[in-house]
Parts: C-alpha cells; structure tokens; sequence
C-alpha cells in the first residue's frame, strides 16, 4: 500500500530543507510534495480550474501550511481549501514562524486543524516535527475519503 | 295567664272542625251500612216467603196430579208429581238452611216436613192403589182419607212461618230506621257545628288581617317619616352586622348618595369603605376600630373618597349594639362630612404658621408685643438678632433695659408708652442697649394695640438697627468695588446688555479682545461683535428668549465666533447668564478668547492621528518581524546542527565550539525577538478594565513556578484579598515577571521568600512583591526598567532586560507607577500602583 503524501507549503528554501530534513530524521517515509507559495498549493490541491477541475493528484494525508507565502497567503489557502467539500475535511496544520495572536485566531477560525510555531531551535523544530508526523500520520484516524 | 297567639287559636278551631267532620263521617258510614243490612234482611225474608209457597205449590201440583191419575189412569198425569217429589227435598232443605238462625222457624220447619212427608207417602199409597185396584179403589182411597184436612194443616203451618218472617222483618227494619236516624241526626249536627266553627275562624281571621294592614300602614307612614328626616340630614346614618372582629354593612341612608355621590348599593360592597379611606389616614383609621369593640363606642376623623374622587374630612361616631349574651352583633353609626369646618380650620392654622413664619424671618427688625405695663410678652429672631437676647431669657422682664441709663432716668420708656396709649403710635430714634451692653443706634416705633371694646392690651414695638443698614451699605459698596476691580483686571471680556441686546458694559478685557473702547460700543447692538452670519440667529434667539422664556444659549457655556473691530473673526467661548433689573431682563456675557486653545487643540488632534498612524505601522511592523525575522535564525540554527551531525568528523573541537557559539547565539536572538514582541503586544493590546483579584493571580502563578522546578524549596507567603480594577491579562504579565524574576533571583538561597502584598504609599495602595534573592546595587535603580538594561551577567542570571521593561509598560498604561528597592545580596521589593 503506497504511503500517502505530505503536502508542504513553504516559500523559504531553507525551512524548506530543514522540514524535510526533520521528517527525514524521523524516520516519516512519506513523499513530500513541496508548493511554494498559495497558488501551487491550491492548483495541487483543487486543480487548475478552480473548484469547478478535477484535482490531479490523489488527496495528501495531511497539508502543512505556513501563513506568510507569496501570491496568496496562507490563511487565504486555508479558507478557500474549507471552502471547497473535496477539501473540507482534509487535515491542516499551520506550520509557521509567528504566535501573534490574531494569527491563531484566524487560523482557528478558518478550521486549521492545528497551529505550531516552528522552533528556531532545530533539536527542539526535530522534536515537533516527529511528534506532528506521530500525531497526523500514526495516531490520527484521517477523514473518509467520501465527501458528505 | 299568656294570651293565644291567632295562629294558634285558628289551629286549635281547625282542629276541632276536624274531628267534627271526621265523627260526622264515621256516623254516615254507620247509617249505610245499616241501611245495607235492612235490605238484606228484607230480601232474606222474601226468599224464605217464596221458598215456603214454592213448597206449598208443589204439593198443590202433586195433589192435582195425582188426582188426574186416579180419575184418568193415565200415568201422563203423574208427570207433575214426579216432578214435586224431585224438588220438594231441595225447597225443604234449603228453608233449612234460611232459617238456621231462628229455632222457633226451624220448630215449625220440622213439623212441616213431618206433615209434607205423611201427605206424599199418601199420595204414593194413592197411586199404588190405582194401579192396582182401578179409579174405584182410588176413588175411595182418595174420599176416605184425611187429604183435605193434611193440606189445610200444611197451609196453615207455612201461614205461620211467613207469618213469623213478615214480623221478624218489621222488628229489624225498626231498629234500623232507628239507628239511620240518629246517623243523620249526628251528620246535621256535625256539618253545624264544623260550619259554626269555620266562620268564628274565619272572623277571627280577618280582624287580625285588618289590624296588622292598619300596623303595616302606620309604619309606613312612620318609615317614611324617618327617611324624610334622614334624607334632609347633613349625617349619613349607617348599620353594621358584627361576627367577630369584621364588621360588614348592612344598611345605610338613603342621603349617602345626595353627600357622597355613591349609589345606595355601592355602600353595602364589603370593602367600600376601607377602599375608599384616604391611604394616609387607612392605618390610623383601622388601628383605632379595636377600640369600638371595648368603648362601645367610637368617634374618629379622616378623609374619605367620593364618587367623583375628591376626599372630604368625615366625622365618624359609631356605636355598639350587643346581644343579651353580650356578643357585639351591630353597629350603628353617624357620619358627617366635616371638611368646610377643617378648611377653615387649616386655613386659620396656615394663616397663623405663615404670620409666625413671617414674624420670626424677620431679621432686620426688632419685632415684639408689651404687656400695658411695659414687660415683653413675644420676641421674634430680628429682636434676637439686634438686641442679643433669647427670647425665654427676656419674655416678662420690662423694656426698659433697652434704655441708656441716663434715658431710664430720665423717665423716657414710661414717657414712651404714655404717648403711644395716647396717640396711637409713638416713634424716635436714638440710643438703645444690646444685651452685651453695647450701644446702637435705632429706629423705634411703639404702636397701642386694643381690643374690639378700646381697651389698651399691650404696646406691639419695631426696632429698626441703623447701625446695622449702615454697616450693610458699606458691604455693598465693598462688594461692588471688587466687582469692579476683577471686571476690569479680568482677561475674559464681560460685557452687559439690555433687554434690547444694546451693550451697558464693556469691561477692560473686552476692549483687549475686541478691540472696541467702552465708549465706542456703549448702547450699540451686541451684533456689531458677531461675523454677518450670526447676527439674524441672535436677533431671533434674543426675541424668542424675551417672549417664551426658551434659552438655548442664556445659562449655557457655548463655543462660537467673534468678529473684531478691524473685520477679523477669532473662535470664542460664550458663557451667557440673564437676570432682571426691575421689569428689564439683562444679559452679561463672559467671553473668552480660545484662538490659542483651539490651536493648542488642533495640533493635539494631528498629533493624535500621527501617533494612531506610527501605532499601526508599529503593529505591523511588530507583525512583519514575529513572522520574518526568526525564519533566518532558524535556518542558522538548522543548518549549524546539520553541520555538526553531517561533517562532525571534518571538524575539530574549536569548529564544533564555533557552531555550538553560532547555535547559541541565535537562540539568543530568538529569545530577544520574542521578548521584544511580548513588549510591543502589552504596548498595542486593547485595554479592558475589569476586577481583577491579584491574590488569586499570585497564587496561580507561584503554583505553576514550584511545579517547573519541584525540587526548589521556596516560600510563597501571598497576602489575600488583593482586588484592583485593571486589564486582567495585562496584570497577568506583571505578576508573571515579578515572580518569575524573585524566583530566578532567589534561586541560589537555600532558604527564598517571596512575598505579594499590599502597602500605602502617599495615600494611595501600592503593591509589592519582595524577595531575599541576589538584590541589586541601589546606585543603578534607574536602569532597572530599561529595555534590554540588565544589572547581572547572563553567566549569573540569564534573562533578555525586557521584563522590568514590559512591567513598567504596562502599569504606565494603567496609569499608576513602578519602583524598586534592593541592596546587593539584600533582596528586591518592587511597588506598583494602578
């Protein structure tokens, strides 16, 4: 049975490299797919047409997602993916640098189904890393693939 | 010996026409039942009689027939006897039977059957003998036989017997025509004496009936009598039933309605009275009706509701009626509408109270009345006021202590009172005496007072203090003065106008702020020193203000423009007050020049917006470096560990020193970026005020601090009930920092005490939070609180310098103030106040 994908949403290269080198580290042997910035993300997740196309590829078992990203944010990503029903259930973690207080609220209230700040400290970034992959891929029994 | 009731008399006659009628009856139903009985006996008797000629005929029949036999032979002829044998046993048998009851009848009976059975068994020998020996043998059988003589035997005997039931008959029909006639005597006799009865009764009766229609008709005409006089009656009268303690109406006069205005039946509802007492006097009114049911009797006042709901005073008396047991049954009473009388009497009262108000309000004057002989008999506050005497001190003593000693000598207070009887009235000025001795000048009047007859009562005296009158225009003339001093040194302009708006004043300040001098502007419209276009607002306003009262502006402090005498409009502040002068209404107006506050006002309005406009490019900017200024640190971190775990063998121990430093370093950094924006968030966060209990808050905080480190031993000695009103979330991060640094401070002592409590400083309740940690050196207590200003190596004690910082951000935003008190290695007290 294939592994199902991770869909990171990252625009800096280094956090980029740090993040797959953490998973890495922990042993998750999911493919990571790698979207750049918010449209990339939504194209990958909803296909190009908009909520109308069918999206390319399978559905990933679980979006990390940071908030400051080019074109369209990360918030922005969140609510549209809410948004549509294909990706209404499809679990989300706000993956990112800030712990201002609006940014959690906003991302709470768009459905995030979760929020970290990533560490500066890479022992401690490696640790909530392995612990994201134990909670989403692991323990956490994901949605029905079936939209209701 | 009682007298018989008339119901009784007429039950006791019926009762006796009843048993009349019922013996009448009974002898009537006597007398048929006789008359039934006679004619049964006479039917009895008939029948005997018919039995007996039946029994007679029969042999009469045998005779003829046998006779026929005997002359014919032919047995045809026998037909009749055969048939008389056959029934002369049944005839004789059945008389048997209707005579059982008479022995001298059966007697007879007997011997007729005797004699009927010898004549038959002669007729059968008669018979035989034909048949046997011819018509010749028979024929003498027949004439040598004593036929004739048995039947006339047998006639005879059956005579008898009718005989004996014909007279038998009239014996029984006398005894009962007897017995039907002392019936019908009974029943005649009866129906008289029960008629006879029946119209005594009936007499009876109607003289009764006749005498209560004439005692009903007399108390008609006493009835309406007594409503007449009830009607034309100022007193209401009234009934209540008693049981109990409640009373309930029962009846009232028929004048409540002409009084009161209420309906007649609207007085008997229960609660009508009580509804309608007046709410002050309810209580009164009800606690007093106990009194009723002791006194016997009750007389009270109070005001009472009428129909068209005014209240009148009503005078109550009330009486109690009791049984023969002794229980209150009723209560009668009078009521009577007293108000006229307590209308006169308040307002004789209020017009007494009111002279008296007045007389004793008086302060300028002496007011007071002598006895004929010159003692004071009343004193009122003026008198108190002017001569210094109270008035139970100088009631009754003579007037003359108010006389110099020289003018008592010389005789005047006498020479006074004589003039005064004399003329009526007798007035001077001169000197008179307080009661301290001091002397003043006054104006006495003495007046006589008689009475309706002439009579001289008393002397009613004024006096008038001039000293005092002087002494007040000299106030006032002080106090005009310094009116006009601060008229005319004021800054303020204050300018008078009449009720026309033409200016009478024109102060000093007004001539500055205007530029107009008094004599310019004196008797001009006040709209020479307005802009154009509010000139036809103040006509308007002045006009309406003058005719209706309305102020908009009179009474108010209001903000407009003023026009200078070289045409230049400056922003002024109006306060505007009127009063009248006479019959005139006035104006006086302060106005202020506010060119420079308005400026003021202005620049702080931009400075405002600027710093509205810095505070969100601070918001964002804070924004901006939370998300992009750590992501760089994380990759010089990140990639430092990859360093040391991917090329480990590459380095030596000063490379590895090196990245550990790199590593080290930026952590650091990352810790200052988060403190710096803990700092910028208390500095933008939104305040809500709300109560906050500060011990509960210290103890939370302490809790989680033990926790992190259990094996710490500290004190924590919290003082409780400490409750501001501030930002809880706020106060949250002062007491975070305050604890958080006694514990960092105090982690080297073997023994740490921190202390949260509460002190006064000037006045005012300051808090504090002590410990006996490491301290500080007093020389730099003016570092403390800057951001980034540590007073200890991070080899001592780590930490960034943002804590104090953000502590003291926050209660200057609160408003209050922060301090520190230590002594190195002698612990640190840090106050706040909100």
């Amino acid at each position: 049975m294939d592994d199902k994908v991770i869909l990171l949403v990252e625009d800096n290269a280094d956090d980029e490299a740090l993040t797959l080198r953490a998973l890495k580290r922990n042993n998750i042997k999911n493919d990571v797919v790698v979207a750049h910035d918010g449209v990339e993300a939504l194209d990958y997740l909803l296909g190009a047409g908009g909520p109308a196309g069918r999206p390319p590829h399978a559905m990933p078992q679980l979006v990390l997602l940071d908030l400051k990203l080019p074109r369209v944010d990360g918030l922005e990503v969140l609510r549209r993916l809410r948004a549509d029903p294909r990706t209404r259930l499809l679990p989300v973690v706000i993956l990112t640098s800030s712990k201002e207080e609006r940014d959690l609220v906003r991302s709470y209230s768009l459905g995030a189904n979760s929020y970290v700040r990533k560490p500066v400290d890479f022992a401690e970034f490696t640790e909530a890393i392995r612990q994201l992959g134990l909670y989403w891929l692991i323990l956490n029994e994901a949605p029905p693939n079936k939209t209701p | 010996m009682t007298r018989l009731t008339l119901e009784r008399r007429i039950e006791i006659g019926f009762a006796i026409a009843v048993v009349i009628i019922l013996a009448v009856g009974a002898a009537a139903l006597r007398s048929t039942a006789a008359t039934v009985e006679s004619a049964r006996w006479v039917a009895h008797t008939l029948e005997v009689r018919g039995e007996l000629e039946a029994t007679f005929a029969d042999l009469i029949y045998a005779e003829t027939a046998v006779r026929g036999y005997v002359i014919t032979g032919d047995t045809t002829y026998l037909a009749p006897y055969d048939s008389a044998l056959a029934s002369l046993g049944g005839l004789l048998a059945g008389l048997r039977a209707l005579t059982a009851d008479n022995q001298a009848q059966l007697k007879r009976l007997d011997s007729l059957a005797a004699l009927v059975a010898v004549r038959l068994e002669r007729f059968r020998w008669t018979v035989e003998t034909r048949r046997a020996g011819g018509p010749s043998a028979a024929g003498r059988a027949v004439i040598g036989g004593r036929g004739k003589e048995l039947m006339q035997l047998i006639h005879g005997l059956v005579g008898q017997m009718e005989d004996e039931e014909g007279r038998l008959l009239a014996q029984r029909s006398a005894t009962l025509q007897s017995k039907a006639r002392l019936a019908r005597f009974a029943a005649w006799g009866g129906a008289l004496v029960a008629v006879t009865l029946a119209l005594i009764a009936g007499a009876l009766i109607s003289r009764e009936l006749a005498g209560r229609r004439r005692a009903e008709v007399a108390l008609g005409e006493t009835q309406t009598r007594f409503r007449q006089v009830l009607a034309s009656s100022t007193a209401v009268i009234y009934a209540n039933t008693v049981s109990g303690t409640t009373f309930a109406p029962s009846w009232v006069s028929e004048n409540v309605t002409r009084i009161t205005g209420y309906g007649i039946d609207e007085p008997l509802r229960p609660t009508w009275w009580i509804d309608n007492l007046h709410p002050d006097d309810r209580a009164r009114v009800l606690a007093e009706m106990p009194a009723l049911l002791a006194n016997e009797q009750l007389t009270t006042e109070y005001r009472f509701r009428y129909k068209d709901g005014t209240y009148h005073w009503v005078h109550d008396e009330a009486r109690l009626l009791r049984s023969a047991a002794g229980t209150p049954v009723e209560v009668f009473g009078s009521w009577v509408d007293i108000t006229d009388r307590r209308r006169a009497e308040e307002t004789l009262r209020v017009s007494e109270e009111r002279f008296r108000l007045l007389l004793g309000s008086v302060r300028d004057y002496a007011i007071y009345m002598l006895d004929p002989t010159g003692h004071v008999v009343s004193w009122n506050a003026g008198a108190e006021q002017i001569k210094g005497y109270r008035a139970e001190e100088i009631i009754g003593q003579h007037f003359s202590r108010f006389y110099t000693a020289e003018d008592v000598a010389a005789g005047k207070p006498e020479a006074a009172l004589r003039a005064a009887a004399a003329q009526g009235r007798y007035e001077e000025e001169n000197w008179r005496l307080r009661k301290d001795g001091s002397r003043f000048w006054a104006d006495v009047v003495i007046g006589a007072v008689q009475d309706e007859r002439g009579a001289l009562v008393g002397f009613a005296k004024v006096t008038r203090d001039l000293t005092e009158r002087q002494r007040a225009e000299e106030a006032l003339r002080a106090s005009e003065e310094r009116f006009r001093i601060l008229a005319v040194t004021a800054n303020d302009a204050i300018i008078s106008a009449d009720s026309r708006g033409d200016i009478t004043y024109f102060n000093p300040g007004a001539e500055r702020i205007f530029g107009y001098a008094l004599e310019e502007v004196t008797g001009k419209p006040l709209t020479v020193l307005m802009p154009e276009r509010f000139r036809d607002a103040h006509r308007t306003g002045l006009a309406r203000y003058l005719a209706t009262g309305e102020a908009r502006v009179v009474g108010k402090t209001v903000e407009l423009a003023g026009r200078k005498k070289d045409g230049t409009e400056f922003p002024l502040e109006l306060s505007l007050a009127s009063w009248r002068h006479g019959p005139e209404v006035a104006f006086t107006a302060i106005i202020r020049d506010i060119t420079e506050r308005k400026r003021v006002e202005d620049t702080l309005r931009r400075h405002t917006a600027q710093l509205e406009v810095a505070n969100a490019e601070l918001d964002a900017f804070a924004y901006s470096v939370s998300h992009d200024l750590r992501a760089p640190l994380r990759g010089i971190d990140g990639f430092s560990q990859a360093l040391l775990e991917d090329y480990a063998e590459r380095l030596d121990v000063t490379g590895k020193d090196y990245l550990a430093r790199v590593r080290s370093a930026s952590q650091r950094m990352a810790t200052l970026i988060d403190d710096l924006l803990n700092l910028s968030r208390v500095t933008r966060h939104q305040m809500h005020v709300a109560g906050v209990d500060l011990s509960a808050l210290a103890r939370g905080i302490a809790t989680d601090l033990q926790k992190g480190d259990p094996e710490r031993r500290a004190e924590f000695i919290i003082a409780p009930g400490l409750q501001v009103q501030a930002d809880p979330g706020l106060m949250r991060v002062v007491l975070q920092n305050l604890l958080e640094n006694a514990w960092k401070f105090t982690g080297k002592r073997p023994h740490a005490r921190i202390e949260v409590g509460s002190a006064t400083h000037d006045g005012r309740p300051a808090y504090f939070v002590r410990d006996n940690g490491a301290g500080f050196d007093m020389t730099y207590v003016h570092k403390l609180f800057g951001a980034f200003q540590r007073l200890h190596g991070a080899q001592e004690f780590d930490g960034t310098g943002v804590g104090l910082a953000t502590v003291q951000r926050v209660i200057h935003r609160h408003g209050g103030r922060v301090w520190a008190e230590g002594a190195v290695d002698g612990g640190a007290t840090f106050y706040f106040t909100l």
